[in-house]
């Protein structure tokens, strides 16, 4: 039964399922970490930085250590040595903060100020004074000091070669040879980056939103050295991810030590200001594409080189030209990437790491292409269209990108769009129809899992996942229901606490592919256990039969001919009480001790694009008609299309908000959002919530999503790709394409704005 | 200071710092912590609350300024175990993802239709603009509250 394709017939897996945590979202019982009840906890309030490069000289803490109600004041010299540097987002060396004098970045965390009440930690971290000696900080690209450094292919990034790109490209026909860019971006997401530590004699317990329990609970013990057994992570819920939340922060170790040092839980509720700087964003990224092409279309030469800011300690880097090079048929394909090294805190994942940037100069180039030879841009596509892998020919596990464009397309109106740029209108606004190929690989990890099932037909799953407006809990209730033939309401799940079995974090669009199928395993054994110990009975009425030919159906072991034997004696053959299992899933191509190694906190992951047996990645196809105003050069984008095809959905209406939501991401991308830095100091000038734009209700119009059906019986035993990144990654250059249809501008820098079109 | 906070029909008697927010107050004090913390500075809207029936961002608010003056939350919007039919509307069209938006989402949405702003949904769209989702749950919202607009009862003196 494992390698059954996801869906059944009458099953729950691909029917809708409001959230069966939806109830405690809408009443304000969902607790996210912030609102776990402390007892008489200490409040903590960061001290940053006020220079992005250089040491600290000194402190004066006598005003601030004057407020009443302040109980301690960490800072490097009096806590420097209680912790070991944290890793950053790629497991290697990062920025420091209390650990010495030196200043990495603006906003560095400096010193931690607690104290009994909110209110006095803020008056005194204010009332701080730090002495510095400053040095001229490198903010980005094109400042003088910055440092350059050409990537090589390593465990987690790869830059393809085949043929030869140049001479390629010097002999093609039709060429298109342009630089495009990204720009910084911060998750915001609507949650702070709160923590909160309690102490029980050896034993620490953190209260954060974190998008990898076990990864945080193992970076806290390895900083403090503890025993991972005396680490505990809890984040039952957590207010939107988006990658920011994957990887561990500095914060958390101090706030241990803080509370440490007080004998008191201590909770920091950092600013949203202060979310800029003491966590990761979207560095960002510089783009040199050349593409060589015969009359025809087909493409004869790809190039795509990268460029990427990061810390002056961290090569962190997305490194998406391990996607670009296999998006199209080509023999000729050269990549390479460079991370340059400024003055800046270390970026990390946010929603599509590599692919957002990567996809935005190859999908205008191809639109650029288009528009030069005279052929539809979506006719480019199905011209270099196929089925293995541009690189190393490997088969794709399926790819129904024209599928998904064939869908958009109709559904958007795409017949009704003159080629001509700047030659469709409505009164004062020209209108622009844009569309682009979406894209994500499709990953999956070792995941481990407890299950039980009560002759009553009530089963709870838990494990240690995470919930970060996914849908997770609905998720795993609803392949549980499916596979032990339940209703979705008799699964009770457990998640979001350390002390559960360890999954990997949720980053990558993993989650479901990794936890449905180590659910789906762990139900399998437990039909398993049913089937045998009912055809080894003595009496029964399946004794003797075909234990593989036993399902689980409505509260019943049902056998060939429908002949059904209810779940309650079925399972008090086995067990007086519940029957329980712990299983774990090590998925095809990983080392056989990845689920062990996951209880040391080390995760491993089948990467997409890396497989050996095939490449698998979910695609799409993204349309969006934009609206410029012919004297104002306002920029509307009221409608969009997205088609995907992701293999199995199993729950399409969160499926539906995940992909519109990332849609609303790519839109906000492609016009909205961007961290400005002040090159001068090296420092993000709009770091709140009101000047770095994201769009509010009133900019977003109707947002169609298509679900295009698959079966990808190579991907993973249930045939799902990950659905929650790649919802973004075709719409910026879409939106960018539209905006040269409606107006011959050609925008190759993101977010487009009115001053680009004036 | 002390002060008595009525919220959601019961009286809380605390003794806070001068300088406590509403929405501190909630969270931290009375131990309601629906209301969520997104800024701290009046852009998110994740803290919005009922203030005698009209909607106020908590963060924005100091506690000692509305004592006496009764306070909804969203821990206020159920009669018991029935849902308030925007609570049921938001589930059932799926208008969050992380939910950390939603109880001031919630907040906004009942005092949209109650200030008669729910006529069409470009109206909507606009009066729920104070609201950030960073999820993008917006078009569901729009469709919710679309929804659970004929159903709620004329405003009276609490939602
Ligand atoms: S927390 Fe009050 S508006 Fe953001
Ligand atoms: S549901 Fe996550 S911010 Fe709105």
């Amino acid at each position: 039964m494992a390698d059954d394709a996801g869906r059944r017939p009458g099953g729950h897996i691909g029917q809708p399922h409001v959230r069966i945590d939806g109830r405690a979202k809408v009443t304000g019982q969902a607790r996210y970490p912030a609102d776990e009840p402390t007892t008489n906890p200490a409040w903590a309030y960061l001290v940053i930085s006020a220079i992005a490069r250089g040491r600290i000289r000194g402190m004066q803490l006598e005003a601030a250590r004057a407020v009443p109600g302040v109980l301690d004041i960490l800072n490097h010299a009096n806590v420097g040595q209680e912790v070991k540097s944290p890793m950053g987002p790629d497991g290697k060396p990062t920025t420091t903060t209390l650990e010495s004098d030196r200043v990495w970045h603006d906003g560095q965390i400096v010193a931690v100020v607690v104290a009994d009440s909110f209110e006095a930690a803020r008056e005194a971290a204010y009332k701080v004074v730090v002495d510095y000696e400053a040095e001229t900080p490198s903010a980005t690209f094109d400042s003088p000091g910055v440092q350059a450094e050409a990537l090589k292919t390593d465990a987690t990034h790869s830059y393809p070669l085949k043929g030869d790109a140049a001479a390629a490209f010097a002999a093609a026909p039709v060429k298109l040879d342009a630089r495009y860019e990204t720009p910084t971006q911060h998750h915001n997401p609507l949650e702070l980056f709160t923590t909160t530590c309690v102490w029980d004699g050896p034993k620490l317990t953190i209260y954060e939103p974190t998008q990898s329990m076990w990864g945080l609970k193992a970076a806290v013990a390895r900083q403090l050295g503890l025993d991972l057994v005396n680490v505990r992570t809890v984040s039952r819920f957590a207010g939107g991810g988006f990658g920011g939340k994957g990887a561990p922060t500095s914060r958390t170790a101090w706030i241990a030590v803080a509370a440490r040092r007080v004998k008191r839980p201590v909770k920091l509720v950092p600013t949203r200001d202060q979310g800029f700087t003491i966590a990761t964003y979207r560095a960002e990224t510089q783009h040199h594409i050349q593409l060589g092409a015969e009359r025809s279309g087909r493409l004869l030469a790809l190039s795509h080189e990268g460029w990427e800011i990061s810390s002056r300690p961290s090569s962190y880097n997305v490194s998406g030209t391990t996607t670009t090079a296999r998006m199209y048929a080509c023999p000729n394909i050269a990549t390479k990437v460079s991370v340059v090294h400024a003055d800046r805190n270390t970026p990390g994942f946010m929603r599509a790491p590599p692919d957002t940037p990567y996809m935005f100069p190859l999908e205008c180039a191809m639109d650029e292409l288009a528009h030069e030879l005279g052929i539809d841009p979506i006719e480019l596509r199905r011209i270099n269209d196929t089925q293995t892998d541009p690189v190393d020919g490997k088969p794709y596990s399926s790819r129904s990108l024209m599928k998904c464009f064939d869908a958009a397309a109709a559904k958007f109106g795409w017949a009704r769009r003159n080629p001509q740029p700047g030659s469709m209108r409505d009164g004062d606004w020209l209108v622009g129809y844009g569309c682009a190929t979406s894209c994500y690989p499709s990953n999956i990890g070792p995941a481990t899992a407890r299950l039980s099932l009560t002759p009553q037909g009530k089963a709870a799953i838990q494990l240690a996942g995470h919930e970060i407006g996914t849908g997770a809990y609905t998720l795993m209730a609803i392949v549980v229901a499916d596979r032990l033939g339940l209703a979705v309401e008799d699964v009770q799940v457990t998640m979001g606490d350390s002390d559960l079995p360890p999954v990997p974090g949720a980053g990558g669009s993993n989650n479901a592919a990794s936890t449905t199928n180590v659910a789906a395993k762990a139900c399998e054994e437990i039909r398993h256990k049913l089937a045998l110990a009912a055809v080894q009975a003595g009496a029964g009425i399946f004794a003797g039969a075909d234990p593989a030919g036993l399902k689980l159906a409505d509260r019943a072991l049902v056998g060939p001919g429908g002949r059904r034997e209810p779940l309650a004696t079925a399972v008090s053959r086995i067990s007086s009480g519940a029957i329980e299992v712990h299983v774990e899933n090590v998925p095809q191509g990983l080392a056989p001790d990845a689920a062990a190694a996951l209880y040391q906190g080390k995760m491993s992951m089948s990467r997409g694009a890396e497989r050996k047996d095939v490449t698998a990645f979910a695609f799409g196809a993204q349309f969006v008609e934009v609206r410029v105003h012919r004297r104002t050069c306002e920029i509307r984008a009221p409608r969009a299309v997205s088609a995907f095809a992701a293999g199995t959905i199993v729950n399409p209406l969160a499926a539906h908000s995940q992909y519109q939501g990332g849609a609303i991401w790519g839109i906000s991308s492609a016009l909205h959002e961007a961290t400005e830095i002040d090159r001068r100091v090296a420092r993000y000038v709009n770091d709140n919530i009101a000047d770095y734009l994201i769009p509010v209700n009133a900019d977003i119009g109707e947002m169609d999503v298509i679900f295009v059906p698959e079966e990808d019986h190579r991907v993973n035993p249930l045939g799902i790709k990950g659905i929650g990144e790649i919802g973004i990654v075709g719409m910026n250059a879409a939106v960018a394409n539209a905006v040269f249809h409606a107006t011959g501008r050609r925008i190759r820098k993101l977010p487009i704005r009115i001053e680009d079109l004036l | 200071m002390e002060l008595t906070l009525n919220i959601n029909g019961r009286d809380h008697r605390l003794s806070l710092d001068p300088r406590t927010t509403l929405l501190d107050a909630l969270r931290d004090h009375i131990g309601l912590t629906g209301s969520k913390k997104g800024c701290d500075q009046g852009q998110c809207g994740a803290c919005t609350v009922h203030l005698e029936g009209r909607r106020v961002l908590a963060c924005l608010t100091l506690a000692a300024t509305v004592q006496g003056r009764p306070v909804t939350t969203v821990e206020g919007l159920a009669h018991g175990e029935a849902l308030h039919p925007m609570q049921a509307a938001f589930i059932t069209h799926d208008a969050f993802q992380c939910g950390y938006c939603t109880p001031g989402q919630l907040m906004s949405a009942v005092a949209c239709v109650h200030e008669g702003h729910a006529r069409n949904d470009d109206a909507i769209r606009e009066y729920m603009s104070g609201n950030l989702c960073r999820c993008g749950a917006y078009p569901k919202i729009v469709a919710a509250i679309r929804d659970a607009a004929p159903q709620m009862a004329p405003k009276t003196g609490r939602v």
